[in-house]
């Protein structure tokens, strides 16, 4: 018996292992082959060739010119998905407060369903939203202002939708780290003659910054990464960087998808650089973050 | 009284009309005393947690209330500042007399009646801050900006709170790094930084080993020359040390109020003689 069991025991540790592994192994399949699909173009057999330089920096997407430069993508992808991130966080915060903190349970539960179920619709709903409502809103903003959109596809649209798709996932993560801080900590601030807004705001938040940091990059993870629903709002600039808010705007991930199964050859293969280059965007993010993370924490220790 | 003196040179805030009220405080009390508690009855939604509550609590002594779990003696001290106004269920009835007013009144002023009632809890409660933050958090909140001011008023607070010599090279250390003891000690300072005249305190040594809590007992001791302390114990023996006068509560009602010389060694209730012999509890 004792043997048959023993058996057992190294056959499931096998089936973890391999399960872990199998994970691990995706990761770094999916990594090396967008990144060696991705050089390809660069490298001196290519028949196209093309500098990495000029790439990079380069401020025109003109495939029909055969000139593909990613340096303004760059730029729009980063002020859409910050801007729109840093829209959500003061919404998600606030909310979070008022769901872990202010309402009566039932309202709270209810108001967690909500906040749930906006995380989990799928991207493209968001964008069929953004693209009947948002852009007829941006086109009305900008009209207001004597401006005349492209049917309201502009770097405004973009922020919008995605400060609208970052927030569910902000405020989720930040509610637990508010339900996370101990309602001691509550009481002894009122206790020390604090008002509930100042509880709130020196006590609560800065108790839940950890989960409030996790949020925002969470968040912005899918705003950089979000496709479809930009595609549907963004109306792909050939040139940039975009400075109106008013302007059409192209993310990298809308360069991406745009057309992709209606081309071959560099065309095709340009937009695994631009993954690489989108990965490389979050990986750098994402570091940023967790520096700015450690310096309130720092601060928070002491003066 | 140096204390007093700081606080009016600190422009921001003070004004001396602060400092009347404050100095006035046993003016305002011209019997000595702190709480006159008059016919207070408390509910949670149907249940009644406090039960024709009279008495009077004395200014600068230290008064304990004791009794079984559930007879009431945290409820009425979280009454004394007002704190069961977070419990949505709670309703209270009678008056609570401090300073000539009637706390239980809706034109009490709660914030500033916190800021003159400190409150240390069962569980040490120190803010994730640093020990410094903890300890300024009050007066920050009053709006206090003046650094050297903050700086004179904690270490004043941390030296009455036996800490200071303790926590002097590393005041900006994050709270959580102190023992248990330290972060009840703490917790004092942090209520003392705002100069209340009263403290309240709900089992302050429930959490602490044997050591910590004689220091904390020393340090109530020190501290009723200058504050009039409540304290809820569920030590008889502590009671008896450290307080004045002593409150024997069950089920609600108070059973026996008197010297805790006589508590302890006359009492007149059958009821009081059975907890404190340990009978029941």
């Amino acid at each position: 018996m004792k043997g048959r069991r023993y058996l057992s025991d190294r056959i499931f540790r096998g089936i973890f292992l391999f399960a872990a592994l199998f994970a691990a192994a995706m990761i770094v399949l999916l990594l090396v082959f967008v990144t060696v699909r991705g050089i390809q173009p660069f490298l001196p057999s290519y028949p196209e060739r093309q500098s990495i330089l000029p790439f990079l920096t380069g401020m025109r997407w003109r495939a029909d010119q055969g000139v593909y430069g990613v340096g303004f993508i760059i730029i729009n992808t980063l002020v859409g998905s910050i801007l729109g991130g840093l829209l959500a966080l003061p919404l998600a915060v606030l909310s979070a407060i008022v769901i872990g903190r202010i309402a009566p349970p039932k309202i709270s539960q209810a108001l967690t369903t909500v906040v749930e179920t906006l995380a989990a619709i799928p991207s493209v709903v968001y964008g069929v939203f953004a693209a009947g409502k948002i852009t007829a809103l941006v086109d009305d903003i900008a009209s207001t202002f004597g401006i005349s959109t492209y049917g309201g596809s502009s770097q405004l649209a973009v922020i919008l939708l995605l400060a609208i798709m970052t927030y569910p996932t902000m405020t989720s993560l930040t509610i637990s780290g508010i339900k996370a801080v101990p309602l001691t900590l509550d009481s002894a601030s009122l206790a020390l003659g604090a008002t509930k807004m100042e509880t709130y705001f020196k006590v609560v938040i800065p108790g839940a910054r950890s989960s409030i940091f996790a949020g925002f990059s969470l968040g912005l993870g899918r705003a950089f990464g979000e496709a479809t629903a930009v595609s549907m709002v963004a109306g792909n600039a050939l040139i940039g960087p975009t400075t109106s808010l008013f302007e059409r705007t192209r993310t990298l991930t809308s360069t991406i998808l745009a057309g992709l199964h209606e081309t071959v050859g560099l065309d095709y293969d340009i937009r695994f650089s631009v993954g690489v280059v989108l990965m490389i965007i979050i990986l750098v993010t994402n570091a940023m973050i967790f520096g700015v993370k450690r310096h309130f924490d720092k601060k928070a220790e002491g003066k | 009284m140096k204390f007093m003196n700081r606080l009016k040179q600190n422009k921001d805030i003070s004004t001396d009309s602060d400092i009347i009220s404050a100095q006035s405080a046993l003016v305002d009390n011209p019997d000595g005393v702190a709480f006159d508690i008059r016919d207070l009855n408390l509910y949670y939604d149907d249940f009644q947690a406090l039960k024709d509550i009279n008495m009077e609590i004395k200014d600068r002594s230290v008064t304990a209330f004791i009794g079984p779990s559930g007879c009431g003696k945290s409820t009425l001290l979280r009454c004394l500042n007002r704190m069961n106004d977070l419990i949505e269920s709670s309703r209270v009835e009678g008056e609570i007399i401090h300073k000539g007013q009637n706390i239980n009144s809706p034109d009490t002023d709660v914030v500033k009646l916190r800021t003159e009632i400190g409150m240390v809890f069962q569980q040490p409660n120190p803010f994730p801050k640093s020990i410094f933050d903890n300890a300024a958090y009050g007066l920050v909140c009053q709006g206090h900006k003046n650094k050297s001011f903050l700086r004179e008023a904690v270490e004043e607070a941390l030296i009455k709170a036996a800490l200071w010599d303790e926590v002097k090279d590393h005041l900006k250390r994050n709270a959580d790094s102190l023992s248990g003891g330290q972060q009840q000690r703490l917790c004092i300072a942090r209520a003392i930084a705002l100069n209340p005249e009263i403290i309240l305190m709900d089992e302050p040594t429930s959490a602490l080993d044997p050591i910590a809590t004689s220091r904390i007992e020393d340090l109530i001791t020190q501290l009723k020359q200058e504050y009039t302390i409540v304290i809820v114990t569920h030590s008889m023996s502590q009671a008896a040390r450290v307080s004045d006068e002593t409150a024997f509560f069950l089920l609600g009602d108070l059973i026996e109020f008197d010297t805790t010389d006589n508590i302890f060694q006359n009492p007149r209730d059958s009821r009081t003689e059975d907890y404190i012999s340990g009978k029941f509890g």
